[in-house]
């Protein structure tokens, strides 16, 4: 067998386990948890496009999070618009939001970033935690928008079960890394990576940083936002604190930096070592020692940040490589 | 109408005054070095002309066209191309998409094909390594692919800021050779350096800078037998 049919059977197996799981795992509470497994890896690897490829620490990511779960479920409660065209909407809105916190920020450099980022973020958590109405949108401020389980279906992106929404962000999950990896290898790729690790290079041989920055942007926010309407879909309610808290941007970043960010496997193998720890945290230890998972993730990241700074798919890249290596080759050889 | 044109410029970094009423010209086909100590301003005149530090008061012309107000990609399109200090490279890119980089802009990525051939032609080290790391590449190789990327913008001047930079003697006489090169395949060519023999050795002009001023100018034979720099620069 050679080395790239190897390859490609061991993403087939990946993909055949990913979509026979809930075959195996029957009890919804774990079900539940791989939801928010994928949903975090859908939402670093979209953040990656900006923290990982343009080289910045945008630590401002729920706001699009809140964006996308807000305009699907006002629209959806007060003018009846299936969530699916809301979800599409509130990407929209994500793009303009997006873009105007990007065309000042995008002007400083690291720590100045990711704390101007962090303001925006929380400035737009408060003013929606103080507004009953927006013109005429019921945002209902603090007490946030329950969304009434009525009609389960499709068409709706509601369901009974979990199984549905399991399948709809596993299939947004591989959508998200097919586009990250076609960018990866784009000219846009390219651009990114080299302003962000020499701007005055890129910048004086005409690449326009900045707009390749804003485009970077742009796509992140409106693939984020989608994000945030599977959130409200899912939970089906929303408030401030749940959909626009600090706690999602930061968390998105740790999963990053300790998978890896910059790469394209990154971001999930950080989704599936961090989330069991959040949930099992929460689950066993959610009354006596809450937030015990934040404490965990900080000494994760500094023993990941001094032994591999590079994230953990470094290493565990390299381990795949060999055993592609040891299973591919030796066959040829005996040829 | 000279081909570029700095008529006193005036350049800050915040509130320190780099340059000081600095004015030259660059015709069309020459080598032309610009020359001066630690400090003198000579990598923030590049900047500037460049567009990534914009002049506070004069101005800029290229082909007639004033540029002091664009910015950077805009200056880049109409084909004035700068080769920053130090190399600058992106190091976790092989060395072809480093190059690849270069033809950024829409006049060059048109016929980047073309250009790649004639770069690894111009420097055949580059095509044996187009698929390494630049991290991974020599001092002197390194600063090979910065010239052949600022190369890959297809630029009519290319402004070299100290190319010789940390590079040993033989690897830096390797480069004088090939910005000549460069030049004689019709680009004209600023060129910043300390290494005030070699420089003015394969240019036509030069202009020495001291404290962000314009102290001398004239034919590189006459600034190199100039007692001033003799003293100053060459150290006889």
């Amino acid at each position: 067998m050679t080395r790239e049919k190897l390859q490609s059977l061991s993403l087939v197996l990946i993909g055949v386990i990913a979509f026979g799981l809930p075959l195996l795992v029957r009890s919804p509470t774990y079900l539940h948890i791989l939801v928010l497994l994928f949903l975090y890896a859908y939402l670093t690897t979209s953040w990656n496009l900006v923290g990982g490829f343009a080289g910045v620490l945008p630590l401002g990511h729920s706001t699009f999070v809140g964006i996308g779960a807000y305009t699907s479920t006002v629209l959806a409660l007060q003018y009846g618009v299936s969530p699916w065209i809301g979800m599409i909407i509130g990407g929209g809105l994500a793009v303009i939001v997006g873009v105007l916190i990007g065309l000042p920020t995008f002007k400083m450099r690291g720590a100045y970033f990711a704390l101007a980022t962090i303001a925006f973020a929380e400035g737009i958590r408060v003013m929606v935690e103080n507004i009953e109405y927006l013109g005429p949108f019921k945002l209902n401020g603090p007490r946030g928008l329950q969304i009434p389980p009525l009609n389960t279906g499709l068409a709706n992106f509601m369901f009974a079960e979990k199984e549905p929404y399991y399948y709809i962000i596993l299939v947004m999950l591989i959508a998200v890394l097919a586009l990250t990896y076609f960018i990866s290898r784009s000219k846009l790729g390219y651009y990114l990576s080299a302003g962000g690790e020499e701007p005055e290079a890129a910048m004086a041989l005409g690449v326009n940083v900045a707009r390749c920055k804003l485009i970077a942007m742009a796509m992140s926010s409106f693939l984020t936002a989608l994000a945030g309407t599977f959130w409200a879909q899912f939970t089906l309610f929303i408030h401030p604190k749940s959909v626009m808290s600090l706690d999602i941007s930061f968390e998105i970043a740790f999963i990053a930096l300790i998978g890896g960010r910059g790469s394209i496997a990154g971001p999930v193998l950080g989704a599936i070592i961090l989330r069991p720890v959040s949930d099992l945290c929460r689950i066993y230890f959610g009354d006596k020692l809450p937030g015990l998972h934040l404490i965990i993730f900080g000494v994760l990241l500094i023993v990941v940040m001094i032994f591999q700074p590079r994230g953990l798919q470094e290493p565990l890249t390299k381990l795949y490589n060999r055993f592609l290596d040891r299973f591919a080759a030796q066959p040829d050889r005996i040829r | 109408m000279a081909f570029l044109e700095v008529r006193n410029i005036e350049v800050f970094y915040g509130d320190v005054q780099v340059i000081f009423d600095l004015s030259l010209h660059v015709e069309e086909g020459e080598v032309v070095s610009i020359i001066g100590g630690n400090g003198a301003g000579k990598s923030t005149l590049l900047r500037s002309i460049s567009g990534l530090v914009p002049p506070a008061k004069g101005e800029i012309l290229f082909e007639g066209v004033p540029i002091h107000k664009a910015p950077p990609e805009a200056i880049v399109e109409r084909g004035l191309v700068q080769v920053p200090e130090g190399r600058r490279l992106f190091t976790l890119m092989s060395v072809k998409d480093n190059l690849i980089v270069g033809a950024y802009n829409s006049r060059a990525d048109r016929v980047k094909e073309k250009t790649i051939e004639a770069v690894y032609e111009l420097l055949p080290r580059l095509r044996e390594r187009e698929s390494q790391l630049a991290m991974t590449l020599s001092g002197g190789e390194q600063q090979m692919v910065a010239i052949g990327r600022g190369l890959m913008a297809k630029p009519k001047l290319l402004m070299l800021d100290e190319p010789s930079l940390g590079l040993a003697p033989l690897l830096s006489k390797n480069i004088f050779e090939t910005v000549r090169k460069i030049a004689d395949q019709g680009t004209t060519v600023v060129l910043v350096e300390q290494d005030v023999m070699h420089s003015l050795s394969i240019s036509e002009r030069g202009y020495v800078l001291e404290q962000g001023r314009t102290v001398m100018e004239g034919p590189a034979k006459e600034l190199l037998d100039d007692p001033h720099i003799k003293t100053a620069y060459l150290g006889i």
